[in-house]
């Protein structure tokens, strides 16, 4: 249990994007940020966390967590030590999400916590291997991540990292969507959006009358963003091995009310609708246009460039929270550490 | 929705006019660079090379109603903006056929035909002058819209963060432009800037704030456009964040022993002209002889302009009182 690491990693740009301008999506400010991380780092202190790998940033989210350590006082609930991961380029790019993870893996993180929404989560489970991911929302969309009290996460996060909560009892596996154009290649943990638009431009996606095509990898009807279209008419849960797609009209026959973006409820015309199944090929339709990953406009094709998108089933193990702690409630976790810690 | 797309897909002469009014503010620094660096030029001169994807994004959705406040580095609104050329570098070599007679030099260049109020000394100066042509918009119902273009430096100032507050007070149709360059002339906006991004403020506004890749010219078209037309509509303004670096020092002369190899990386990695010229190439908007058609027509305009203001006449001494006092 001594070596029980926990990797944090934040993007210091997430929750900013035009969904501001265009919907009513909220402005998370790093600030906040880094207060999660430090409720974050209480919570997996109190079970027994003692090593956290914090990933660096030029947004400010290192630098406050750094500046509260300074801070601190003795009547302060005790942190684990922290280990911000610098002396490597920062880029300002999700490059540097990808190489924080990298470090964290290698240097023996047991979870990997990533604050962001659904394209930091995107990014970072390209990187995390079969550590366990536990994606928590401070982006716009967040259909992967959970919204989640923080505090709530960490207590998650360190008793599967202390492997008090086995983690097979916690943990399960994501599917994974995944785009070829050539030898260019994107992976998507939600959905993969064909647009018609000529540009990746501000990235995100939130008129879906530029969508003709779709594929999702689970479709809650709960859900907020993309996938939400085909969330009320075909539903796919996370566990369901197979995904779904569709094509998508303005002036399609069937129409279906979709919270597009927060703020936006739109109704999105929807033509065929089919099940995808794990490994198989599915070609896009269009001729020339943007492909969308999680919601982020991020790959352009031109005529004579056909993409491919296949399902698969070897996306990152994530941390189950819910299970996570009824799995310490069984085992009455919780009542032993609080009685531990109280008398050191 | 439709419209919406309409209105983001730019047809062949905005790519072409965008591009030239980029190209041409990318020429005329790096010749004011060159030129100033003989000593020809008097006062000081702050370059816009690497940020013109901000103006030209911006001022593409403007027009004739509107007007723009500009900062201490502004060449690049006022070209964005439509001021003559030719007058502009007359008015930075001081001559009497300047945009302001060769009074103002390079921190004042303004022309108030084409709705550009000013490139500006103090910083923070402009948001407060949009607030007021954003009022006389709104009174008049014309629809014009205003938008003050400031720095990460200036995003610091009350004359800022005042105008922010009485513009979503009043619901004004105002779009402020923080164009975070890294730099408050030589002081880190990593430790200068409290909410370490600008656009987080303005949630304490009230008003919608967003961050844009600085470089890519389709990006702040796009997010400008949505900021623009719901000012017009009077929806109230709102805050974009520019990201982006200089490509010059804060001045020219500036040594810049507090930056290292940024520059390098964003002229080679990040240009927004080169971005551009990849882009619509790739997607067959433009062909490659149609973007050098315009750098040679380009090239042309910027000789002619620097060879007429070198020898335009001066200002004399009739000439120190007028256009000083104005009787109201």
């Amino acid at each position: 249990m001594g070596d029980a690491i926990v990797g944090v990693v934040a993007n210091p740009l997430s929750g900013r994007d035009i969904r501001r301008l265009v919907t009513q999506a909220s402005v998370f400010p790093t600030a906040e940020k880094a207060n999660m991380i430090g409720r974050m780092l209480t919570a997996l202190r109190a079970v027994g966390v003692q090593r956290v790998l914090l990933s660096t940033d030029l947004g400010g989210i290192s630098a406050s967590v750094l500046r509260a350590i300074g801070r601190r006082r003795g009547q302060d609930p005790p942190w684990p030590e922290v280990e911000f991961l610098d002396g490597q380029p920062i880029r300002q790019t999700a490059q540097d999400t990808v190489d924080a993870v990298r470090r964290m893996v290698t240097s023996g993180a047991r979870v990997i916590i990533c604050l962001g929404g659904d394209g930091t989560a995107r990014v970072a489970a390209t990187a995390t291997g079969e550590v366990p991911m536990l994606a928590l929302s401070t982006g716009t969309n967040n259909v992967f991540p959970a919204v989640r009290e923080a505090t709530i996460a960490g207590l998650a996060a360190g008793l599967v990292a202390t492997g008090a909560v086995p983690d097979g009892h916690a943990a399960a596996r994501a599917k994974l969507l995944e785009v070829r154009v050539g030898d260019r290649v994107q992976t998507a943990l939600v959905d993969i959006a064909v647009c018609t638009e000529r540009h990746v431009g501000a990235r995100a996606v939130w008129d879906p009358a530029t969508v003709t095509q779709l594929f999702c990898a689970f479709a809650e009807p709960d859900a907020v963003g993309l996938s939400s279209v085909l969330g009320q008419l075909a539903p796919v849960t996370r566990a369901d091995p197979r995904g779904v797609t569709a094509r998508l009209a303005a002036d399609a026959p069937r129409q279906v009310l979709a919270p597009i973006a927060p703020g936006l409820v739109t109704a999105v015309g929807v033509g065929e609708i089919e099940p995808i199944h794990p490994g198989q090929a599915y070609a896009v339709d269009a001729r020339a246009g943007v492909i969308a990953v999680d919601g982020e406009r991020e790959l352009t094709f031109e005529p004579g460039e056909r993409p491919v998108v296949r399902l698969r089933a070897d996306g990152p193990r994530c941390v189950d929270v819910p299970a996570a702690l009824a799995a310490s409630a069984r085992l009455g976790l919780l009542r032993h550490q609080l009685r531990r810690v109280g008398s050191t | 929705m439709t419209d919406t797309m309409e209105r983001r897909a730019l047809t062949r002469e905005q790519l072409l006019a965008a591009y030239r009014q980029m190209r041409t503010i990318r020429e005329f620094e790096e010749r004011v660079h060159r030129e100033f660096a003989t000593g020809e030029i008097p006062g000081f001169v702050h370059l816009y090379a690497g940020e013109e994807a901000s103006a030209v994004g911006v001022c593409g959705n403007l027009d004739g109603r509107d007007t723009i406040a500009s900062t201490h580095r502004g060449h690049g609104h006022c070209i964005a903006k439509g001021v003559d050329v030719g007058e502009m570098m007359a008015e930075i070599y001081g001559r009497r056929t300047g945009s302001c007679h060769g009074k103002g030099g390079s921190m004042h260049i303004a022309d108030l035909s084409k709705g550009m109020l000013g490139a500006n000394g103090i910083v923070g100066g402009g948001p407060p002058l949009i607030c007021g042509t954003a009022l006389a918009a709104k009174l008049k119902g014309n629809g014009g819209v205003s938008v003050a273009f400031f720095g990460d430096g200036g995003s610091n100032q009350g004359t800022t963060l005042e105008s922010m507050n009485l513009a979503s007070v009043w619901n004004l149709p105002a779009v402020f432009v923080a164009e975070n360059n890294g730099y408050a002339e030589t002081t880190s906006s990593t430790w200068s800037v409290a909410s370490d991004n600008i656009a987080d403020r303005a949630a304490g506004f009230g008003m919608p704030g967003v961050i844009v890749d600085g470089f890519d010219f389709f990006a702040v078209h796009e997010a400008a456009s949505e900021a623009i037309t719901r000012a017009r509509e009077g929806g109230g303004p709102s805050l974009i964040e520019m990201k982006f670096t200089r490509y010059f020092g804060h001045f020219e002369g500036d040594q810049q022993t507090y930056r290292a190899s940024e520059v390098e990386h964003a002229r080679a990695e990040l240009d927004c002209l080169k971005r551009f010229a990849d882009r619509v190439t790739e997607t067959g908007e433009l062909a490659r002889a149609d973007l050098e058609a315009v750098d040679a027509e380009v090239a042309t305009l910027i000789d002619r302009a620097v060879d007429e203001a070198k020898t335009a006449p001066l200002p004399t001494g009739a000439d120190l009182l007028t256009d000083v006092y104005v009787r109201y």
